[in-house]
């Protein structure tokens, strides 16, 4: 008994009411949470409406091309709605459009990570990475928004992200992978011609001759009287060398552009093209010698006139001029060799018609090809017969190689 | 720790050895059973007041919203009157509050909860947590530069207080509650909570208690809970990606190091030199000084530079993402030095923690550009440096360097950088120290005539120990199994008085000369030394307990035993009243 008096502390009676002390504490914290709850979602409720303010702001100073105040404005949009994603993208946006890339790629990433098939963060994320010069990022993330998921209009959505990509890499002249992105582009195409239309102006810059005539041909099979499909199919095959075919359309592009002084000039450098060919098929014996020795006398003048112009300009060097505009000694001696050539071949002339000189209309055509190229080199770019001639010999040469 | 003298062992007589046993056995249990019963609800307490400060501190975090948006407009493009004029009015109304209703709500709240709890007995007034409630949220809303940690930190303390004050929990529990709720507070205040733990242990208990260890842990970890609950788990700063690459950046690192010592040498002496003068001045004044110092930083904010107003967790932010010139970031760093010694000198009521981050980014930031500037090859970003500037101001000015290691691995989630944190802390923490060797806090409890503990003193304390003061064992030793009548013959020459004896099968015990003679009297020479000497046996020591243990038993007898602690029967020397004593006195002297 004595002990039970001595051994008698207040702590069991603390022990005894624990559980009465831990269910008040537990009613406290429900009633604490609910009031905590009901102040928050007053609090977010504010400020989601704050950052939709801040929002509309931003946006219309974006698009009233001032983005560092849409800048501060997406920023307080989002100090109030810390997780909205079109914030976060807007702001992402904003920063890229400034320059501030490393922020922008942070708020990208983090979306990025919560939605990896959003083909819009996608395009973001290649847009960023395309300002960064970035080709094998840029690649990847277009090719993730062009497969990804996109919430309104698909179809052409894909249709101009795979364009910007095609742009992009045109722009960092990764003509290859351009052209491969092209003839992927080129199997989806809808039957539209401007749409076609676009997809060969780019196979043309991306030196994708062939498949731009084809796209063209595409166009105007759609719409026969398309004007830039004329346009363009005269052009790339006046490019591919394809006189006959370009001569075609140019002629139908000059008619629907008679102020175009570029096509009329192309048409009649095609027209001449084929009017000085000696080479072309289809053309009588007499006719390609009276086109041979046409275009070894127009060689010859032109050579004439080039040697002249140098000799002028090697005497009496004009005030200010460069050296570059002076012959070298190489290139003079060229031109004389040329000459020599060209004189003694001048001779042979009256030969050309004997059937025993069959080599002599290659020698001969050979011989003019060069003074057109070396002449090109020395007085510029000629016009007219001589420029018709100059194109054959870029032909030759590449049939050549 | 230090490991308790071992004390003597008692043998009991016969006749009472069954009464006590059950006694002993019956107070064992009833002690054992309260004292779990005592430490489990405690532990249980714990967790309550982790979520009740949790949500105390998301309420204070809606507060500061609501008045900043109140106060200062929702949108960033603000008007010249609300920039200058919140603040300022504000500063008027929180003078009045401070002065008239609650009196100790001025400063930051650490030094408040630490006085309570090493001179109030874990005493903190509710009225307290309301008044910085109101207060703080009030200040940091309207634009003083001032952060919400600190006074989370006072609510969390104060709210445990009032609670073990309610449950009339003992004394000594309630002077622990208020490092419990401290922790919480300041955990659910930045998200953080192993480096709320650390800040508590280093800045409010000041010493490390492994008793106090897991209340302050769950109570922090419970409130970040409930705090992610509603405002979400997103860390303060969204930290940009950071490695450390190469061995040489180290350097920069250091660099990095000594300009944050500087600032906070700097920042801590204005607060030093400005503080008692401004309370100095006439009473009526302190009427004016919130509302000047809020004036002064709205007209910062006004001439280009609002960043400095508020805690600026979003500018931080921006700066991690180089989002600033350096040359920016350098002013940025000097005018937040400048408003927030102002706000907090002029004792308007608000943490330092916040401006501290801030101040350190924005360095960190500047240091970086500069270091880049000057030298292209390094290849670390600015924000590598704003985060790491952050951890080094914490270091130098709170002279936290555990804490603020910690912060910024938890607040970067990147351990990467772990090594340049160290190296650039630690340099900043030695370079401070002895620039200033006073903390800021401990100068702020000095100012205000308070003497606290604290552990930046604990770590230069030397310790003393019994091996200090401990002689060598060249003394006669005798055996208990040897009889009274041979000890007496070999101790008959000596001029000792007392004796000890090494007792079997373990155990020591002494005798003395006199009692030896008066066995010999008595004709019990035949006798061992072990059945002749006293049930009670010598305490003994170890060499490297500390001192303050021999001081507990050196007057229990002459002389005391100091053993060896694989084999206690092994004398490795002894230690007299007389040794430690002198050896205190010679330590003192020394100091």
């Amino acid at each position: 008994m004595e002990y039970r008096i001595a051994m008698n502390p207040p702590i069991p009676t603390l022990a005894r009411r624990t559980p009465l002390v831990v269910g008040a504490l537990v009613a406290i914290t429900i009633l604490g949470f609910a009031i905590v709850s009901r102040l928050v979602t007053r609090l977010k409720a504010n400020e989601k409406r704050i950052a939709f303010h801040a929002f509309e702001a931003g946006m219309a100073a974006y698009q009233g091309n001032n983005p560092e105040r849409a800048l501060d404005d997406f920023r307080a949009a989002l100090s109030y709605d810390h997780d909205n994603p079109t914030y976060q993208l807007s702001l992402a946006r904003a920063l890229r459009d400034t320059g501030r890339l490393d922020e922008s790629e942070a708020y990208l990433i983090h979306l990025w990570e919560g939605t990896p098939q959003d083909s819009t963060i996608n395009l973001a994320l290649a847009r960023l990475a395309a300002r960064r010069h970035s080709v094998d990022d840029a690649q990847r993330y277009y090719h993730n928004a062009i497969y990804g998921f996109w919430s309104t209009d698909p179809d052409r959505n894909r249709l101009r992200t795979r364009f910007e990509l095609i742009d992009f890499l045109l722009q960092q002249k990764a003509f290859a992978q351009a052209q491969a992105e092209l003839i992927a582009l080129a199997q989806v195409l809808p039957p539209d011609p401007s749409a076609h239309l676009e997809v060969a102006g780019r196979f043309r810059q991306a030196q994708g001759l062939t498949d731009a005539l084809a796209q063209y041909e595409i166009a105007l099979k759609l719409d026969p009287k398309n004007a830039g499909a004329l346009k363009g199919s005269g052009e790339a095959a006046f490019q591919l060398g394809r006189y006959g075919t370009a001569q075609k359309y140019l002629r139908k592009a000059v008619e629907l552009y008679p102020d175009d002084e570029a096509l009329q000039r192309e048409l009649e450098t095609a027209s001449l093209v084929l009017s000085t060919d000696p080479f072309l098929r289809r053309i009588s014996d007499a006719e390609r010698n009276r086109r041979l020795v046409a275009a070894f006398n127009h060689a010859g003048a032109r050579l004439k006139a080039c040697g002249a112009e140098k000799q002028t300009a090697s005497r009496v060097p004009a005030a200010g001029s460069s050296t570059e505009t002076n012959p070298s000694p190489v290139s003079v001696e060229t031109m004389a060799d040329l000459w020599n050539r060209w004189t003694a071949a001048h001779r042979d002339l009256r030969r050309l018609s004997s059937a025993s000189n069959r080599d002599m209309p290659d020698a001969l055509m050979d011989l003019v090809l060069q003074i057109e190229q070396q002449t090109a080199q020395q007085c510029g770019q000629p016009a007219g017969p001589d420029l018709a001639l100059l194109l054959i010999s870029r032909d030759r040469e590449a049939v050549d190689q | 720790m230090s490991q308790a003298p071992v004390l003597p062992e008692e043998e009991p007589t016969a006749g009472g050895r069954a009464r006590a046993e059950a006694l002993a056995a019956r107070l064992g249990r009833l002690t054992l059973n309260t004292t779990f019963a005592e430490d489990r609800f405690f532990l249980i307490l714990s967790v309550f007041i982790g979520i009740f400060s949790g949500l105390a501190v998301v309420c204070f975090r809606v507060a500061i919203d609501w008045s900043r948006i109140a106060l200062m407009g929702p949108l960033p493009h603000r008007s010249a009157l609300r920039i200058i004029g919140a603040p300022t009015a504000v500063g008027l109304l929180v003078a009045v509050l401070v002065i008239h209703v609650f009196p100790q709500v001025r400063g930051s709240g650490v030094n408040q909860t630490k006085a309570a709890l090493y001179i109030f007995n874990g005493y903190i007034p509710f009225k307290n947590a309301v008044g910085k409630f109101l207060c703080s949220a009030l200040a940091i809303g309207s634009g003083q530069s001032l952060g919400p940690e600190d006074p989370s930190l006072q609510i969390g303390a104060s709210l445990a207080s009032a609670l073990g004050r309610r449950l009339e929990l003992s004394r000594e529990k309630l002077r622990l509650l208020a490092p419990i709720g401290a922790a919480a507070g300041l955990a659910a205040a930045f998200n953080a909570p192993i480096s709320a733990v650390l800040f508590v242990i280093e800045e409010v208990i000041g010493r490390w208690s492994a008793g106090i260890l897991g209340s302050v842990v769950l109570s922090a970890i419970s409130s970040v809970v409930v705090m992610r609950w509603f405002l979400g788990a997103d860390a303060l700063f969204r930290v940009p990606v950071t490695a450390f690459t190469h061995p040489a950046e180290l350097i920069a690192y250091a660099v990095l190091g000594i300009a944050g010592a500087f600032a906070a040498v700097a920042f801590s002496k204005s607060i030093r030199f400005l503080r008692p003068r401004l309370r100095a001045l006439p009473r009526w004044t302190q009427y004016l000084q919130p509302a000047i110092a809020g004036f002064l930083i709205g007209v910062i904010g006004w001439l280009g530079a609002p960043q400095v107003m508020g805690a600026g967790y979003d500018f931080i932010d921006q700066a991690m993402h180089d989002q600033f010139a350096w040359k920016f970031l350098a002013i940025l760093a000097a005018l937040k030095i400048l408003a927030t010694t102002l706000s907090f000198v002029s004792g308007t009521p608000g943490g330092m923690f916040a401006p501290t981050l801030f101040v350190g980014a924005m360095m960190g930031g500047a240091v970086g550009g500069i270091e880049r500037h000057f030298f292209p090859l390094l290849t670390v970003s600015t924000g590598t440096y704003a985060l790491v500037g952050m951890g080094v101001l914490f270091a130098a000015f709170l002279r936290a360097p555990m804490t603020s290691v910690f912060m910024v691995l938890e607040v970067s989630g990147n351990y990467s950088i772990i090594v340049p944190v160290i190296v650039a802390n630690t340099v900043a923490y030695v370079l401070s120290r002895s620039l200033q060797p006073i903390p800021i806090f401990d100068i702020l409890t000095r100012q205000d005539g308070l003497v606290l503990p604290s552990l930046e003193e604990q770590r230069e304390e030397e310790i003393l120990r019994v091996e200090d003061a401990m002689k060598p064992a060249s003394i006669l030793i005798l055996d208990g199994a040897a009889p009274v009548e041979e000890a007496a013959i070999r101790t008959r020459e000596l001029s000792q008085k007392s004796f000890l004896v090494r007792m079997n099968p373990s155990g020591w015990s002494v005798i003395s000369r006199e009692l030896l003679d008066r066995m010999m009297k008595e004709g019990k020479g035949t006798l061992t030394l072990a059945s002749v000497l006293p049930i009670q046996r010598l305490p003994y020591l170890y060499p490297d307990l500390p001192l303050d243990a021999a001081l507990r038993c050196v007057n229990q007898s002459e002389i005391i035993p100091v053993v060896n602690r694989a084999d206690s029967r092994e004398l490795e020397g002894i230690v007299t009243r007389d040794d430690v004593l002198s050896r205190y006195q010679a330590d003192s002297v020394a100091d």
